[in-house]
């Protein structure tokens, strides 16, 4: 045990600081090779310029090459990888993609990720809505927003194992010792296998995404809600205006775009969802996504990076419009400036 | 598996302590003696086991065997048994190299034009994926004529041991050796009596059996086919059992191999047998819907609650590993042969579904051509039978050479068999055998049609030609 | 708010106390069912709900008498004696051979078989088995039996996983995955960010631009081709192409787009002058950088970290693909997959595993929500 301790803490410290010493010496290497020049007449040469135009350089190049290596050049190659055969190597044209179109898995996997998009942000938004405006009202807000928050520490694999728990299902006639199938049972009703009852299993496996991402709706909202100023409220309430009034014509319009950045926020998640689905239930039982899928083909039967590929870039046509949104809002940021 | 392992552990452990208080006890001569006279009465019996004379070898001093396989520690232990006896024997030098990534590393080896002498494949497809690029040396009309004659289900080992090579011409290159057997269910000695039950010996009965069970309360079968990523695989096994006590064993290589479409009616009606217990909401635990969803290491747990929640669950040999603590295979829990249907019976006999590792020659040397005919002597079989995690359909071994009385009547269904087929789903492409097969049949059991999920199947197979 | 306006708003002050409460409850309970559960022992977490933890509960056993060979004859009686249970913790209630009918006699009652032997079983489950002839029984005979068990907590759960499944090491692994992961990337990209904030040079904005756009590129768009350049790598230096040194710089990759945005966005928000009296004191970016900015930014620095922090030790796909499924490599998102595929039901192990991989999350997302919050609240509010 206290080998296996020392080893990773050597390989910690090891990783660690092989990345700042880049730092450190690519600065001394600069400061040493590039220094101010004693000419031949004894005048002091400056080479601040030089330096100026070298350093910014190598602020930005280690995270400039991580970029392009980790994130830009994939982008490249899996598009072209989607037009090669398994090996990555034949060119096969659009093959993958009538391939995919065709397949009734992946189109099942569509379905269900158009309808994970639809459930899973708007009921996150909905709770995480509720959350924020309640919790302002009570003293014991803050825990209340701690504990509802707490989700998004836990991994999703964590969070599956917790509901798949939930779920749990015994013949009729055993105890039960998943709670939902227990309360099923104390009502009257038949247990059932809540996972493996096609179309409605979906909702048991948004449902842990929603409770996950709650929290985070709730935070944004609360913070944003904070911002709504005093004063507009107050007026309203003088007016008379009701609760949900004032919640629904006030407090909503005011706070649309946070509204609005959550929802892209918990829509590029959802779009990319995988754990939850792999751990609960690995696509069986008509639940798969295009995640899990891609996934799938990646590995299954010595993998084949054609099709898993074609999979990935439907995931990023789906993303297009949100890194493009993004970009357009950036800039606009910036001219305001 | 592992709990059989166990046992013959702590057995050779026994024996160690008895040596040692052997070696004590100088002072009682007469002791001494006696248990002197009965160690050698055990050795002379396993030179001589079964009336057969050992094995002699001619004198190979010199030279050696290189053999490469997936046997690791204890297998590995029990291997080298083997070949010390083949090293006594012939003055020859065996050496055997076992790795968990021996089928990565044999590729390798053979690719390169640098393999041992033999490598033990632990499946066909591999073995014969070789021999298409003539990577294996035909062992030759003689050793094929040997195991017809001399294993039970002979043609079938026969069939399984022989692969086309570069040319297209089919030859002989795989010795079966260390196999193991599927068709099995496994019930609770006691809880039969209790109900007055027979060991049902035809399908029929089998059937009859469970609604006989049914109609007594009970629950006749525990069914799971959950494991994790794997979900579906169990049931693959069902229908393959199934299909080769319904079909003939061309039929069944028909369907492995897709020459006979997965959708194929005879398919299609091996898929519906298993329905008719796994779909049958009185046949399983917690009815049909729990057996999706159970997992098939938690299935067999229902023989031994109380009351028992079932009273039968098929599966392989592996499983005692995954009963309750302190459950003693033999007394409390035992299995049978998974019978044929009587109707069916004169046509198709007894067929046994597993697995096992084939012997196959990388490169030919005499000393290698006598470790294949040394292979062939019962001793060679019964040194490992009398260890552990081993069977033979090998007829001319003792069998009471085997450590226990379940591995005994495993082997006992081995020679009983008169067909022997390779786990099909094993031999199926990975996308098929690993992937839409096990995930259709989840899709079965789950209310899907089995023409809707045989359809499928075929589809996925046809979109990876 | 006023005194009187809080009475007079009672009804409805009810109702969102009430709403909150519920939607508090059915937020913690999952994780509470889980909790709790961690800690029951195993027999009776497999039998009854976790809600019952604190009840005595109630199930059925067996237990099988003694043979023949532990026949002793005692005042011309043939006896067999023993005890029906392995712990004590047990109160046998009833008990009958015959399973179906399990409450047919009382313990301390008597059980007369058919042969006239008698056999009496008591609360603590020790029987005695008399008869007036030998007692011919080979393999034991097998008694069932309703018995009741107080409560019981234990940590044996959590033993057994750190030790035999393998958790501690993982726990480890994680560790040595996380750490790295964390620290190499918000270093690279808190230089980066301060360039891209206060360092002129060519095709800044450009290059900015391209890490906005990249912030929301799926993963999975990556997977594939690192995976072929892995293996490839690995095969040309005759390496493994699963390693740390793998991960962490997949990890940093990944983590880098919004670690730039992020802290470019914060260290471009400090005042100018700061910045720029530094450098008029003589001061080299690199000396203005470690001086006077990154003390600044420890906020920004801090979300951040606990952002990839929590991120990285809770991401399963990248350690899929990246890392070996082997003890010295696997991590705890990776070994509850594979416990979930090989454990199946057995949920002393699953809920003590699950337990301990998401202590340490929990433990820094408490200690320090106040930075996390704010990360989250700069992230999304003003970018997304």
């Amino acid at each position: 045990m206290l080998d296996q301790v020392l080893d990773a803490t050597i390989a910690v410290i090891i990783g660690v600081s092989s990345c700042l010493l880049y730092f450190w010496g690519t600065n001394l290497l600069l400061e040493t090779l590039v220094r101010d020049k004693q000419t031949a007449n004894g005048q002091i040469e400056s080479r601040d310029e030089l330096r100026h135009a070298i350093r910014p350089w190598l602020f930005v190049l280690p995270a400039l090459s991580l970029l392009f290596t980790y994130l830009v050049y994939p982008v490249f190659e899996t598009v072209w990888l989607s037009f090669h055969d398994f090996t990555g190597e034949r060119w096969v044209g659009w093959s993958n993609y009538t391939w995919a179109l065709a397949n009734p898995e992946f189109l099942q996997s569509i379905g269900n990720n158009f309808l994970w998009l639809l459930v899973v942000p708007s009921l996150s938004v909905v709770f995480g809505l509720i959350v924020a405006v309640l919790a302002d009202r009570v003293w014991w807000g803050t825990i209340a927003k701690s504990l509802i928050f707490m989700p998004m520490a836990i991994s999703f694999v964590g969070a599956s194992v917790i509901w798949k728990f939930v779920y749990d299902f015994r013949g009729p006639g055993s105890d039960q010792i998943g709670i939902l199938n227990a309360i099923v049972v104390g009502l009257g009703g038949e247990p059932q296998a809540w996972i493996t009852i096609p179309f409605w299993n979906n909702f048991f496996l948004m449902v842990i995404l929603v409770w996950i991402q709650t929290g985070f709706a709730m935070v944004i909202f609360s913070a944003a809600l904070r911002g709504v100023p005093k004063e507009t409220l107050e007026a309203a309430q003088i007016d008379g205006a009701s609760e949900l009034k004032i919640f629904f014509l006030i407090m909503i319009p005011q706070i649309m775009s946070t509204i609005i950045v959550v929802w892209t926020t918990i829509t590029i998640i959802v779009l990319k969802i995988f754990d939850i689905v792999l751990a609960m239930t690995n696509g069986q039982w008509e639940t798969e996504v295009l995640a899990n899928l891609m996934f799938d083909w990646m590995f299954r039967g010595g993998g084949d990076s054609g099709r898993g590929s074609t999979i990935a870039v439907f995931i990023m046509l789906a993303v297009i419009p949100i890194m493009a949104w993004n970009i357009r809002k950036f800039r606009e940021e910036e001219q305001g400036r | 598996m592992s709990m059989i392992k166990q046992l013959t552990t702590k057995g050779v452990f026994l024996a160690g302590t008895a040596l040692q208080s052997l070696k004590k006890s100088t002072t009682n001569r007469l002791m001494n003696t006696m248990l002197a006279a009965l160690a050698t009465v055990a050795l002379s019996s396993v030179a001589h086991a079964g009336g057969h004379s050992a094995y002699k070898g001619p004198d190979l001093s010199g030279q050696t065997v290189t053999i490469a396989g997936p046997w690791l520690t204890a297998d590995e232990e029990s291997f080298e048994a083997v070949t010390a006896a083949f090293e006594k024997a012939t003055g020859a030098k065996i050496e055997y190299a076992g790795s968990d990534s021996f089928e990565q590393q044999i590729v390798i080896d053979i690719k390169a034009g640098s393999p041992p002498n033999l490598a033990a494949f632990p499946q066909p497809g591999l073995a014969a994926n070789m021999a298409a690029i003539d990577g294996l040396v035909p062992l030759g009309d003689d050793t094929a004529a040997w195991v017809r004659d001399n294993y039970a289900a002979g043609q079938s080992w026969v069939d399984l041991g022989t692969y086309a090579d570069k040319s297209g011409k089919d030859q002989f290159y795989g010795f079966f050796y260390n196999v193991n057997v599927k068709s099995l269910v496994w019930y609770v000695p006691e809880n039969f009596e209790a109900g007055g039950y027979e060991i049902p010996k035809t399908m029929e009965d089998l059937i009859a059996l469970s609604d006989q069970i049914v109609k007594d309360g009970g629950t006749p079968w525990c069914i799971g086919l959950g494991s994790g990523d794997a979900t579906g695989w169990p049931a693959t096994d069902w229908v393959e059992d199934i299909m080769l006590r319904t079909q003939t064993p061309d039929v069944y290589d028909g369907w492995v191999a897709n020459s006979i479409k997965f959708n194929d009616p005879r398919v299609i009606n091996a898929i519906e047998t298993f329905g008719q217990f796994a779909k049958n909401n009185d046949y399983v635990e917690g009815g049909t819907r729990a057996v999706g969803a159970t997992d098939f290491r938690d299935s067999p747990q229902g023989l031994f609650s109380v009351p028992p929640k079932c009273y039968m669950h098929r599966q392989a040999s592996f499983i005692p590993a995954f009963f309750p603590e302190g459950v003693q295979v033999g007394t409390d829990a035992d299995f049978f042969y998974f019978p044929p249907f009587a109707s069916k019976a004169s046509q198709l006999g007894n067929p046994v579904l597993g697995g096992g590792t084939l012997l196959a020659m990388t490169k030919d040397s005499p000393a290698t051509r006598e470790f294949i005919r040394f292979l062939q002597h019962p001793m060679s079989h019964e040194i490992w039978m009398a260890r552990a995690g081993f069977l033979t359909p090998h007829k001319g071994v003792n069998l009471d050479k085997y450590s226990s009385e379940i591995l005994r009547k495993q082997g006992e269904i081995l020679l009983n068999a008169t067909t022997f087929r390779f786990d099909g789903s094993d031999l199926m492409p990975g996308a098929i055998g690993a992937g839409s097969f096990w995930s259709q049949m989840v899709f079965y059991v789950s209310g899907a049609s089995a023409q809707k999920v045989a359809d499928n199947i075929q589809n996925s197979w046809d979109s990876i030609k | 708010m006023s005194t009187s306006k809080r009475i007079r708003l009672t009804p409805g002050q009810l109702m969102v106390h009430l709403g909150l409460l519920l939607l508090v409850i059915l937020w913690i309970l999952p994780t509470v069912g889980l909790l709790v559960s961690s800690f029951r022992d195993k027999d009776q977490l497999a039998a009854t709900g976790w809600w019952t933890a604190l009840s005595t509960s109630v199930q059925n056993g067996q237990g099988r008498t003694g043979t023949s060979e532990q026949m002793v004859e005692t005042g011309g009686k043939f006896v067999i004696a023993g005890n029906l249970l392995d712990d004590s913790k047990r109160t046998i209630l009833t008990f009958n051979t015959n399973f179906r009918d399990l409450t047919a006699y009382k313990a301390g009652e008597v059980l007369t078989f058919k042969d006239q032997s008698q056999i009496r079983v008591e609360a603590d489950g020790s029987y005695r088995w008399e008869s007036e002839q030998p007692i011919e029984e080979k393999r034991g005979k097998r008694i069932f039996f309703v018995a009741e068990s107080p409560p019981t907590f234990t940590l044996d759960n959590y033993v057994e996983v750190l030790t035999s499944e393998g958790i501690g090491q993982s726990f480890l692994n994680t560790f040595v995955v996380t750490i790295p992961a964390t620290v190499i990337p918000i270093t690279i990209a808190a230089f980066a960010a301060y360039a891209f904030a206060w360092m002129r040079f060519p095709g800044r904005q450009f290059l900015f631009v391209v890490v906005v756009g990249l912030l929301v590129v799926p993963l999975q768009m990556s997977l594939i081709p690192l995976l072929r350049m892995y293996n490839n790598i690995g095969a040309l230096l005759d390496v493994s192409a699963k390693s740390y040194v793998g991960i962490w710089l997949a990890h940093t990759g990944f983590g880098l787009p919004l670690a730039i945005y992020l802290l470019r966005n914060y260290i471009r928000s400090l005042p100018r002058d700061i910045i720029e009296s530094a450098r008029m004191d003589g001061a080299s970016h690199f000396q203005t950088f470690t001086r006077v900015v990154v003390p600044l930014s420890v906020p920004a620095l801090a979300s951040f970290t606990i952002f990839q922090f929590l991120w990285v030790w809770n991401d399963l796909l990248v350690a899929l693909v990246f890392l070996g499924k082997g003890d010295d490599q696997i991590v705890l998102t990776s070994k509850m997959r594979e416990l979930l595929g090989s454990r199946g039901d057995n949920w002393e192990i699953l809920t003590s595993s699950a337990f301990i991989s998401i202590i340490v999350p929990l433990v820094v997302f408490f200690a320090l929500q106040r930075y996390f919050v704010r990360g989250l609240v700069a992230g999304s509010v003003k970018g997304g």
